[in-house]
């Protein structure tokens, strides 16, 4: 991926608000942003009237299956749909592969049907007679990239990707007191969103509404077109609620096309949610990462040189890119990257995409090389990172989060204690961009006091619903709950998927704008009632009044009176100089770990992140508590596990793809950096990047032992606790 | 079916055992049916039968197949939507819904299973505008995002205090094992979990 390779931190252009009009920056004694306010559709999520796309019920609606490839690798010689046709309840049924196309993972899809109930849907899918010439596949990144492997993708099994030099790798390893040489790797996980992706659709003549689970309203709108080949104008997309994307949900994919066109054969309103299964199979997961890295300190702890072949696969024909060294700072350094391809699904954005990969493979070799020169971890961490800068205050909180950690009761590598329990501590470092871009809003202020915001973002759970009204809020003086907040729907003025952590620096920005100017507007309309000039004026407190004199004043309802039939009405659009881009972050693991079952247990996390100009406490802090839980898994849990003779998917469920539950989740601290002056940066993605490195240098700290590859499943820790004792993990 | 257990059972794991013996034992009494209609057990479907379910103290007169869930059974015949499916097989606790008292998984429960028992849902804890307790709890502290898991968390915390009213964090955690969250709330989950406790206990 096009991510800056190595130790500059991003970009420091348009680090600070200074460039907003002064009429648009934030407030500098804010009432509502910075608090802790309740989510507005609280109420709707915990009562059930929330209406996801999966609660979608229309009148006379057919239920969609798809029917998929269960060979990883195959020919589709031919497709015979007639007895799906004539079974009960069938309205629609369609071929997706043409015969002689190729699969290329399982899950492809090849046929779907609608029927008149989803059993009788699972029914008829199961009717459809699929025949396939099996071809070889390729199942794990070491078959493809061995040299006898069959040439399955076009172009070659393995592709070359970036590459990066900087410095002088032969002086840097001349100044090195001590090399560490190891490969270091990730596994792949998938989303498992909660709710499915998938979609209802509706035709009106030819017009299709589409209630679609996605993180980019607008966007799938388009993407519908595009696949159905008719105008954007008529095609309508809603996003009320949405249960989970985490970077897998940007369109409608072919289950949003396949329910389309079933639809239309059907004359009928079709809802197509995916089942657990196909939500592995067919809709993206993390990339694996491997890297082969040599690496050099100098006697005095300082990093002098980096040398890596790195690669990892994102499935069939997709990249595998990630940063890597992450963070600190090696003078001299090469790095040179393939994307290997296999039978499996692609790949998609998920949650910090790269960034736990290379933060893994970088941290520990960050802990192996501070043992070398027999340095603490935090110090020698601190030593070798970039210039302080306000996108880059690891340095802060490093010497911050040691102290309330207790970093200091940290024993050096390997736990003495006498019983099978031992405990460690780590610690690990993460970047993130997160800037805005052109959202657009409209706002309306009605006669009667009401305000309506609208801006075609939508809300995946992070809260954006809420944040919109807060902005306008605060701008227009009035309580949350004030606002009417219109979001989740293609026909709202333009706003971008909600994905690399850009919803609330491109919203917020925007509705800031409108709700400025459309407060501007009102005020030209009661300035004469109050014998002052417009620009003398506050709105506060649900009053309109003369600044410094609360007195003379009206209240909200009241001057709105003077706005007439004619609502004011008002559009806006992202401003340049109200949001920031770069955040930074540290955190702290403490694990235990019983020698004699390799069962780790994370105890406590300690998280530090920026995120610019906190709007709303509560959710910021939730991004930052559900990130760090989120790693959990990734360390611990879950792990995609493809059969190694059938290239089949063994744990396609919830019960074999493990997933934290209450009980093992640690004690999570959480501590937000508030830096209004960068105006906001999104956090959604950042707290997930450090987690995991941080377990397991905390498992390192514990056992003693160097586990140099995700998940830390029992066995895993157990043989690297053997090879330890056989002579050592190096 | 199953019960949450405070006596070192997971209900995910009493879950399983159970709901593996109740298909067992589905398959077994239709095989029967078909062998010997006059003395075997009575034969339901494969058609549609009619079917009476208390929901929310409603009764609600059905006519499905019996292989519908109850799950299925609310959600796509009576528009009931607030219990979620998610992993459709008992391991997430998305669908959790009570029956006489009891929390169950009703993606791995046959509606046919259930008639005459007292149902309930999420979409029936709240009074009107007035949310139940473990409800406000969750709005207060923010123990939601994506909101897709809330209603089974919502469900099994209710049916948790009302079985233990003093619930001990231990006995909650155990509670509240048989749900999965995505995007993380876990920690405001305990949260709201304790904050209701308390104004339930008064």
């Amino acid at each position: 991926m096009a991510d800056q390779v190595g130790a500059a931190p991003p970009s420091g252009a348009a680090q600070t608000a200074q460039t907003a009009t002064a009429r648009y920056k934030w407030p500098e004694k804010p009432t509502l942003l910075g608090t802790a306010v309740k989510r507005l559709d609280g109420p709707d999520k915990v009562t059930g009237r929330a209406r996801y796309s999966y609660d979608i019920n229309r009148p006379g609606m057919l239920y969609g299956r798809i029917v998929r490839s269960p060979h990883p690798h195959a020919r589709v010689v031919s497709v015979d749909t007639s007895a799906a046709e004539k079974a009960p309840g069938v309205r629609a049924v369609l071929a997706w592969k043409e015969p002689g196309t190729q699969v290329m993972y399982q899950g492809d899809p090849v046929a779907a049907v609608a029927a008149d109930t989803e059993e009788r849907a699972n029914d008829a899918a199961r009717l459809v007679r699929v025949r396939y010439e099996q071809l070889p596949h390729l199942n794990s990144v070491e078959q493809a990239m061995a040299a006898d492997a069959p040439a399955i993708f076009p172009g070659g099994n393995v592709r070359d990707g970036a590459k990066d030099e900087t410095g002088a790798l032969d002086d840097g390893f001349a100044k090195a007191a001590h090399v560490v040489e190891a490969t270091y790797s990730t596994h792949v996980i998938t989303h498992v969103c909660l709710e499915t992706h998938g979609c209802v659709c509706e035709w009106d003549g030819d017009k299709l509404t589409a209630w679609i689970s996605t993180q980019a309203v607008i966007q799938s709108a388009q993407q519908f077109a595009q696949g159905l080949k008719i105008p954007q104008a008529n095609v309508h997309c809603i996003t009320q609620y949405m249960g989970g994307g985490f970077g897998s949900k940007f369109g409608p994919d072919s289950q949003g096309l396949i329910c389309a066109k079933l639809a239309q054969q059907a004359k009928a309103p079709v809802k197509l949610m995916l089942d657990r299964k196909e939500e592995h199979l067919d809709t993206g997961n993390r990339p694996s990462a491997t890297a082969h890295i040599r690496a050099g300190v100098t006697s005095d702890g300082m990093l002098s040189a980096f040398d890596a072949q790195s690669w990892g696969t994102g499935g069939a024909g997709a990249p595998s890119g990630f940063p890597l060294p992450y963070i600190y700072n090696f003078p001299n350094r090469k790095r040179t990257h393939k994307d290997v391809f296999i039978n499996a699904g692609q790949q998609r954005a998920m949650r910090a995409p790269g960034h736990p990969q290379g933060c893994f493979l970088t941290e520990i070799l960050m802990d192996e090389l501070a043992d070398r020169v027999k340095m603490d971890p935090v110090e020698f961490r601190v030593k070798n990172l970039p210039p302080r800068a306000p996108n880059a205050m690891w340095a802060d909180y490093f010497t911050m989060g040691a102290k309330r950690f207790g970093w200091d009761k940290r024993h050096p590598t390997g736990d003495q204690t006498v019983g099978p329990i031992k405990t460690g501590m780590g610690v690990s470092a993460h970047r993130w961009g997160g800037a805005g871009r052109g959202s657009q809003s409209h706002i309306d202020i009605m006669s009667d006091g009401s305000v309506v915001v609208k801006c075609g973002t939508q809300d995946i759970g992070t809260g954006t619903r809420t944040i919109v009204a807060i902005v306008a809020a605060e701008t227009l003086g009035l309580p949350v709950g004030a606002v009417k907040v219109e979001i989740g729907d293609s026909v709202l003025p333009f706003s971008g998927g909600s994905g690399g952590s850009t919803t609330a620096a491109s919203v917020t920005p925007a509705i800031r704008s409108t709700s400025v100017d459309a407060l501007d507007a009102l005020f030209a309309k009661v300035a004469p009632t109050l014998g002052a000039k417009p620009e003398d004026l506050v709105a506060a407190g649900g009053r309109i009044h003369v600044k410094g004199n609360t007195s003379k004043g009206v209240a909200w309802k009241d001057a709105c009176k003077l706005i007439g039939t004619e609502p004011i009405s008002v559009d806006g659009k992202w401003v340049e100089g109200l949001s920031g881009s770069g955040t930074s972050g540290v955190q702290f693991a403490e694990a235990t770990v019983d020698v004699e079952t390799g069962v780790v247990k994370v105890t406590r996390i300690l998280a530090i992140q920026d995120c610019g100009l906190v709007v709303d406490k509560l959710t910021a802090e939730h991004q930052a508590l559900g990130g760090v839980i989120a790693a959990v898994n990734f360390a611990l849990f879950e792990d995609r596990l493809l059969d190694r003779v059938t290239g089949q998917m063994v744990n396609p469920n919830m019960e074999w793809y493990l997933l934290a539950g209450m009980s093992d989740v640690p004690k999570i601290d959480i501590v937000l950096n508030n830096m209004p002056e960068r105006g906001v940066i999104g956090i959604g993605e950042p707290p997930t990047v450090s987690t995991a490195s941080a377990i397991a240098n905390a498992v390192r700290n514990a056992t003693g032992a160097t586990i140099r590859s995700l998940p830390l499943h029992p066995h895993k820790v157990l043989a690297a606790i053997e090879q330890e004792k056989a002579g050592g993990t190096l | 079916m199953s019960s949450k257990d405070d006596q070192g059972f997971s209900r995910r794991n009493f879950l399983k055992t159970a709901g593996l013996s109740g298909l067992a034992g589905a398959v077994t009494a239709a095989g029967v049916a078909d062998a010997d209609a006059q003395t075997g057990p009575r034969v339901l479907g494969p058609g549609d039968v009619p079917i009476t379910l208390m929901v929310n103290g409603k009764r609600l007169d059905l006519k499905i197949e019996p292989r519908v869930t109850l799950l299925d059974a609310i959600r796509n015949r009576v528009d009931l939507t607030g219990n979620k499916r998610v992993c459709d097989r008992g391991a997430c606790g998305a669908c959790t819904m009570i029956v006489d008292g009891r929390t169950v998984y009703s993606c791995s429960t046959l509606a046919i299973e259930v008639q005459g028992k007292q149902i309930r849902t999420v979409d029936g804890l709240a009074n009107g505008a007035t949310l139940h307790p473990v409800q406000q709890a969750f709005c207060d502290v923010d123990a939601l995002m994506c909101g897709f898991c809330t209603p089974g968390f919502v469900v099994a915390t209710v049916a948790l205090l009302e079985k233990h009213p003093n619930a001990t964090p231990e006995q909650m955690r155990k509670g509240l094992d048989g749900n999965i969250c995505r995007c993380g709330t876990f920690v405001r989950i305990m949260e709201a979990a304790v904050k209701a406790k308390g104004v339930l206990r008064g």
